[in-house]
């Protein structure tokens, strides 16, 4: 494991946030500030600067998925990272359109937070086999691009990826099937999250064109 | 799941029981209206006949005629009218006013204040009872009293000047401004009692919704606490009951807390599923494959097994059994044979149907039947091919010294 990131805990739960608080701190990361709901996470984490967010979806006032794209904005250097319950997957997609590095089910182990901070802290998305679902599916939706602007789709190569982390291979035995290396397989990862978030442009111009607004929200 | 969007919905039974205030006060001032209507008609006759018979005939035939014209105009012109409205209740006032005063000009001087019927009397009721219509007891009692005025001022034109009157003609003005004045305040009281009751029948029929609602609800209710309680109490009260005793055990036997944890999982992902709903609405007797595949990986045990899926996916219920069958029994066979730590099971679209993979990081076999079958170990795989080939798909299998993967691939119709 490299470098442990510095890591603030985002749950309206106190019982949640205090669990995760120990064991993450029992584990060696330093958890350097918390925030019960999106609204004052957005201004804990402008003071705190962690390198991670530990973000939950369904919060009070302000949303995980919302608090995440007002994060970015201002600090897009942060990494965030949702901590999700299941059933919540168009919450877990509009969160990582929206810039978010990965997700991890509530239900997952210690360990495999623990490893998908690491991960994200490093600047790796964290993939993980649904989320690459959710994602394969997202890209099969047509939304819209113009014809000198098509909008972005996947290569064969990153359908291929995409599909095989899908069916839970991880990067290493994809760099193998595929006969090329972790670092590529990395590459395609993050090309894929980038033509997300360019979706995401697409579907707010597309909204913008829609509504007759002539300034695109950039 | 219909009935707790019916349930929860209280917005459109309030929206009826408007309607229906609203159309019960209507239909009461409807049904006054056509009475005043027809009763127009009948005193419009009742004068007409009055006027031709007065003794030694109307003293100004020129003026009195085109005045009854006038009448009957007005009447026919109510006639096609459906509700009193104010500007017609104001005409309407104006014309029996000017027809009670103008009735002492044309008839026979002195002629008015006598007892005996007078042809102006009976129209101008129907004035009154429009006022009592739309506007209540007062409005009515307020047009009785205008035309009680008329009627004084009709002395006066029947050149007698009210000082003038003796006791017995007083008596009978005040007493016909009386019967105008009641006949408006009896139209508006009936008016008014009407309303009041199409209101309280509207309160009647909110209540008795409400109470319906509430049946539904709590029937809901109490669907929910008994699943609820077969499963997530018991296993919650388990959890707090060994919990407390295993924190003051001495030492704390691992396996124990690892099956206590996994079974407040498994609780917790069936609270889930009861209470998050599918967003996208199947459409007849088809069901989520996802969902499936979800209840199926909750069920096995010794093995942590992820679902992933590019949607719903939407199969015949038939075919969403036998593939989730079929995935259990490969899900068995990893446990059993594979030493793997982890399964992910992945669906997706395919041109022609879907596909279901089961994927495994265990040590992996030869699929070779032959070979198989000297071992033994044939049968599971035999069941899972029989299945999805039953469905007119296929199985295949990669296996490495790193894992296995099983497919599945199935045609799914009208997809």
């Amino acid at each position: 494991m490299s470098e442990k990131p510095r890591v603030m805990i985002v749950d309206d739960h106190p019982v949640w946030r205090d669990g995760l608080r120990n064991d993450l701190t029992a584990r060696g990361f330093e958890v350097v500030a918390e925030a019960a709901d999106g609204g004052e996470a957005i201004e804990v984490a402008r003071e705190a600067m962690p390198d991670v967010i530990l973000m939950d979806l369904q919060m009070p006032t302000v949303s995980g998925a919302d608090a995440t794209r007002l994060i970015l904005e201002e600090s897009p250097h942060i990494k965030v990272l949702v901590l999700s319950a299941s059933g919540e997957e168009a919450d877990v997609l509009e969160a990582v359109k929206t810039g978010a590095s990965g997700y991890v089910l509530k239900s997952a182990t210690s360990d495999e937070v623990a490893e998908a901070l690491v991960r994200v802290g490093a600047g790796e998305p964290a993939f993980t086999p649904s989320l690459a679902g959710l994602v394969l599916n997202e890209f099969r939706r047509v939304t819209g691009g113009t014809a000198r602007r098509p909008e972005p789709t996947l290569t064969p190569r990153e359908n291929e990826v995409l599909t095989l982390v899908a069916k839970g291979y991880t990067y290493r035995e994809i760099a193998e099937k595929l006969f090329i290396s972790v670092k590529t397989v990395q590459n395609h990862v993050q090309n894929i999250l980038t033509k997300l978030q360019m979706r995401k442009r697409y579907e707010l111009m597309r909204y913008a064109i829609q509504k007759g607004l002539d300034r695109v929200p950039d | 799941m219909g009935r707790s969007e019916r349930a929860l919905s209280t917005g459109p039974g309030a929206g009826l029981g408007e309607s229906i205030e609203r159309s019960e006060a209507e239909r009461a001032r409807e049904a006054l209206w056509t009475a005043v209507t027809v009763y127009r008609w009948a005193a419009l006759a009742w004068m007409i006949g009055l006027a031709a018979t007065v003794e030694g005939g109307l003293a100004l035939p020129g003026l009195g005629w085109p005045a009854l014209a006038v009448a009957a105009l007005w009447t026919a012109t109510a006639s096609t009218r459906r509700e009193a409205s104010l500007l017609g209740a104001w005409t309407e006032l104006v014309l029996a006013f000017a027809l009670v005063v103008l009735s002492g000009t044309v008839a026979p001087p002195g002629a008015v204040a006598t007892a005996r019927p007078f042809f102006a009397t009976a129209w101008p009721v129907a004035a009154v009872a429009v006022w009592g219509i739309a506007r209540g007891p007062f409005g009515g009692i307020a047009a009785g009293l205008s035309i009680g005025v008329a009627l004084t001022l009709s002395r006066w034109t029947n050149e007698i000047p009210p000082w003038e009157l003796t006791q017995v003609e007083v008596q009978t003005l005040v007493s016909g401004t009386l019967v105008f004045v009641l006949a408006g305040a009896a139209v508006g009281l009936v008016g008014r009692l009407l309303e009041r009751s199409a209101r309280e029948y509207r309160a009647l029929i909110e209540v008795t919704m409400r109470a319906r609602e509430r049946v539904a609800r709590s029937e809901e209710r109490e669907s929910i606490a008994r699943q609820i309680h077969d499963s997530v109490l018991q296993a919650l009260a388990l959890v707090h009951k060994r919990g407390r005793e295993l924190g003051r055990a001495p030492s704390v036997p691992g396996p124990e807390v690892t099956a206590l944890a996994d079974m407040a999982g498994r609780q917790e992902a069936e609270l889930r599923a009861l209470i998050v709903r599918e967003p996208e609405a199947p459409s007849g007797g088809r069901v989520s494959l996802r969902s499936a595949l979800e209840e199926v990986a909750r069920a096995v045990d010794g093995i942590a097994t992820t679902v992933s899926a590019t949607g719903a996916l939407w199969v015949p219920a038939h075919v969403g059994d036998e593939v989730a069958l079929a995935v259990r029994q490969a899900l068995d066979n990893v446990v059993e044979h594979a030493g793997a730590t982890r399964a992910t099971v992945f669906a997706d679209r395919t041109s022609e149907g879907m596909v279901v993979s089961v994927r495994d990081d265990g040590r992996g076999f030869d699929y070779h039947e032959a070979g198989l079958q000297a071992a033994g170990k044939l049968g599971m795989l035999k069941s899972m091919k029989g299945r999805v080939e039953a469905l007119g798909g296929a199985m295949h299998v990669a296996s490495s010294a790193t894992g296995t993967e099983i497919e599945f691939a199935f045609p799914v119709e009208g997809q």
